[in-house]
């Protein structure tokens, strides 16, 4: 008796206690999101920036910090807290999501936040960052885009805009570069001045390398889960593809072009031209000197050139093509978008963004990282980055990609990571596990068409 | 997913209710006085009952509540009531299947590391005299010392497809963590060095309890030392054995998970997804609360089945020192 009633009391506690603290059932209709006033000459405000590159050790957190004090003495009434993403991946930059979500969810999230381009509509459908023409009118946004003297390339102005307007500034990315060992390619007997400019030359060139110097022949860093699909993309675009359709309505990633290119890697593959590697191992390897390519990007660059020291040259080339098509680079990287919630932080956040995207940072971004300079009139002037450039060989095909730059687009819908992911997955499956990649492609896009057409959540 | 020891608690002895029996008849007594003889007990569990219910059943009941809902873990975005849609969902993906059989894999795998070598470990170092024990001891100990993310760095760099270590000594030239038939095998051998030290402490402890009269008696009867051992002393460790495997098949997969984090990712496709790692993309890698909820229910229901029926097979197996 006194036990069935004490187990009552428990019962009704827990169903009293358990309802509360989940979520809102109630739509999150926001009003419309107002401009906001500039900075009052006295007024202290203390924002946080939560950014990837402060996961990396080296060039990345020490550039970043570099960037951040000089901004601290331009504004001293603003003080930033930069802070990297929270969670232990491997690479910090697949945290950003849930790292943000779950600070939105206690209900503090960093002002700025650096978000990669693959997770655009998420960002700003579900996660409502804040518009940027609203906050602080178009003609801001747009002036902060033409620059002081240089402004940014055409292609990267729009990358982070959504129907029209814009929610992320652009701010770091690069193109898929090839990158070689100019040593690896002499002792294989290639020539080191002639990079391979197709698939199926890097194929050969690759087998060659890995027959006569014994070590890796060529590694395409998008062709795994964890290395997410920008280059994927690059890819099928390059082979007249693409993963998504133009009015993101369907997926079109199993569709013949993206098979094709599955089945060019995976026989690479087979034929013992492209280890199987994981991409942080393939990125060491390369580094140590023991792969002869690397489809990679830019941010990866100051890494190769450290490891390469005076052991090997390193080499760079733009993405190689498919057969009598135009290749078509996609961009890396990501935006910086703005979630603080006082007007006060808005107006100091916008403030961040706009240092963090001037001429200025700009030439420290590209010298210490490698990242592209955006802002491309900087690469001709002798006070920027002219000197820098004439010495750095690397950069110009990265900069002349811009031209047939198309966007990295991100997957739609609430859903985006599990169609992105499963997508990945399947041409991981193909190309390293010897999956039928018309077979996997096709089973992982019905599914995830399921997904899209709210079969989910 | 319950990672906190239940620890029984005896029925509070009710002395005061015999010693007042005499005095005076339940029956005439006032409710208050009443509810002063037989509150002390519970106010003395009240702390612990609330916590336990604040962080366990509270959390446990939100789950289930959770697991009916469609929802991406964002505050703005309302959460919308499904039914058992996520059931019927998690239930239709393949992949829920294989993680399971994964699972299994992993278990079955780890059962040497923590039932099989440990015996042999303790009853060796048992032999040994001095401190060269506590040295014995000290170093098969040493690895469950190691962060589990530190250790994973480290086997890492031995398990390196061009420069590991484990491939120049075997001379292969294996991806261990990035090939399909092997990542798993990798996982398991990592996780087992991790907790073998632990099983370890655990079997000596269960020696060191086993009354060494029965061996000297069995000598004394004539028995060889291997006799003693498979007769005497193996029969007496088996409630200890026993813990050892629920807890194998209880916290296995939890145990890989650190590990699968850093090392692999439950990749390469999928072939270290287990359950825990299954339900870990569900809710904080795709943010599908509900599906992943429904997901942690599932594996709640299920693990109280499997537990109920290794405590019944324990006991049944297990031989007293009564």
């Amino acid at each position: 008796m006194k036990r069935t009633l004490l187990a009552a009391c428990a019962a009704t506690l827990l169903l009293a206690t358990s309802a509360c603290g989940l979520g809102s059932e109630s739509t999150g209709s926001e009003g419309p999101v107002s401009r906001v006033p500039e900075l009052k000459p006295d007024q202290k405000v203390s924002i946080v920036f939560e950014s990837y590159n402060f996961g990396q050790a080296g060039a990345w957190t020490d550039t970043f910090n570099e960037l951040i004090a000089a901004f601290e003495k331009q504004h001293p009434n603003i003080s930033v807290t930069a802070q990297k993403p929270q969670g232990n991946s491997a690479n910090p930059a697949t945290d950003t999501i849930s790292s943000l979500q779950s600070q939105l969810t206690a209900g503090s999230p960093p002002d700025v936040v650096q978000l990669g381009f693959s997770d655009l509509d998420f960002t700003v459908n579900q996660l409502k960052a804040l518009p940027l023409d609203d906050l602080v009118g178009k003609d801001a946004v747009q002036a902060n885009f033409d620059g002081e003297q240089y402004p940014y390339a055409e292609s990267a102005r729009t990358l982070g805009d959504w129907n029209g307007k814009t929610y992320g500034v652009p701010f770091v990315f690069s193109t898929p570069m090839l990158y070689y060992n100019k040593q690896l390619f002499t002792q294989a007997g290639l020539d080191p001045e002639n990079p391979p400019a197709t698939w199926a030359e890097v194929r050969d060139a690759a087998k060659t390398i890995q027959q006569r110097t014994g070590k890796g022949g060529a590694y395409v860093d998008c062709l795994t889960k964890a290395a997410k699909d920008w280059c994927f993309q690059a890819l099928v675009r390059s082979n007249g593809g693409r993963v998504l359709s133009e009015d993101r309505s369907t997926l079109t990633f199993a569709e013949e072009p993206s098979v094709e290119v599955v089945r060019v890697m995976q026989d690479m593959v087979k034929a013992g031209a492209m280890p199987n590697r994981t991409q942080m191992q393939a990125v060491e390897s390369f580094a140590r000197g023991d792969l002869g390519m690397i489809l990679e990007s830019s941010a990866i660059q100051g890494t190769f050139l450290k490891g390469a020291g005076d052991r090997w040259e390193l080499g760079a080339a733009a993405m190689p093509s498919f057969d009598g098509k135009q290749a078509v680079p996609t961009n890396s990287g990501a935006a910086l978008f703005v979630f603080s919630k006082d007007a006060a932080k808005q107006r100091a956040a916008w403030e961040l963004i706009r240092f963090l995207t001037s001429e200025r940072a700009y030439t420290t971004i590209a010298t210490k990282i490698g990242y592209l300079p955006l802002r491309t009139g900087l690469v001709d002037d002798p006070d920027g980055l002219k000197q820098w450039a004439g010495e750095n060989p690397y950069l110009e095909p990265n900069l002349k990609q811009l031209e047939h730059l198309e966007p990295w687009v991100s997957m739609p819908g609430a859903n985006y990571l599990q169609i992105r992911d499963g997508m990945m997955q399947a041409v991981e499956n193909a190309v390293y596990q010897g999956a039928d990649p018309a077979e996997s492609l096709r089973s992982v896009q019905e599914e995830a068409t399921g997904l899209m057409q709210g079969g989910g959540k | 997913m319950v990672s906190g020891t239940f620890v029984e608690v005896a029925a509070p002895a009710r002395n005061r209710e015999a010693g007042t029996a005499g005095t005076a008849p339940a029956s005439r007594e006032s409710g208050w006085s009443r509810i002063r003889r037989l509150a002390p007990p519970y106010l003395y569990l009240v702390p612990a009952v609330v916590l336990l219910v604040v962080w366990t059943y509270q959390p446990l009941a939100q789950t289930f509540v959770l697991s009916t809902y469609s929802w991406n873990l964002v505050p703005s975005t309302p959460m919308v009531d499904v039914g058992l849609g996520n059931y019927e969902r998690l239930l239709g993906t393949p992949e829920l299947g294989r993680a399971v059989w994964r699972t299994v894999v992993v278990i079955l795998g780890m059962l040497p590391f923590t039932v099989v070598i440990p015996v042999a470990v303790a009853l060796l170092t048992r032999r040994v005299r001095g401190r060269a024990q506590g040295v014995y001891r000290a170093l098969v100990f040493a690895p469950m010392l190691v962060a589990p993310v530190a250790g994973a760095a480290v086997w890492q760099w031995l398990l390196d497809p061009s420069a590991g270590a484990v491939n120049r000594v075997l001379g292969t030239d294996v991806n261990w963590l990035n090939t399909a038939s092997t990542a798993q095998w990798s996982i398991i051998v990592i996780t087992g060095w991790h907790v073998v030290g632990f099983a370890v402490l655990v079997v000596t402890a269960g020696l060191a309890g086993i009354n060494p009269d029965y061996a000297a008696a069995a000598q004394v009867d004539g028995a060889s030392r291997s006799q003693v051992t498979r007769w005497v002393t193996l029969p007496l460790l088996s409630p200890t054995l026993a813990f050892l495997a629920l807890m194998t098949v209880l916290l296995s997969a939890q145990w890989t998970f650190p590990l699968i984090d850093t090392l692999t990712q439950g990749g390469p496709v999928s072939s270290t997804t287990n359950l825990y790692y299954l339900l870990w993309e569900y809710g904080f890698r795709s943010h599908d609360a509900g599906l992943a909820a429904a997901a942690g229910v599932l594996f709640f229901l299920g693990f109280i089945v499997v537990a109920a029926l290794l405590t019944r097979l324990a006991a049944r197996l297990s031989h007293h020192d009564d």
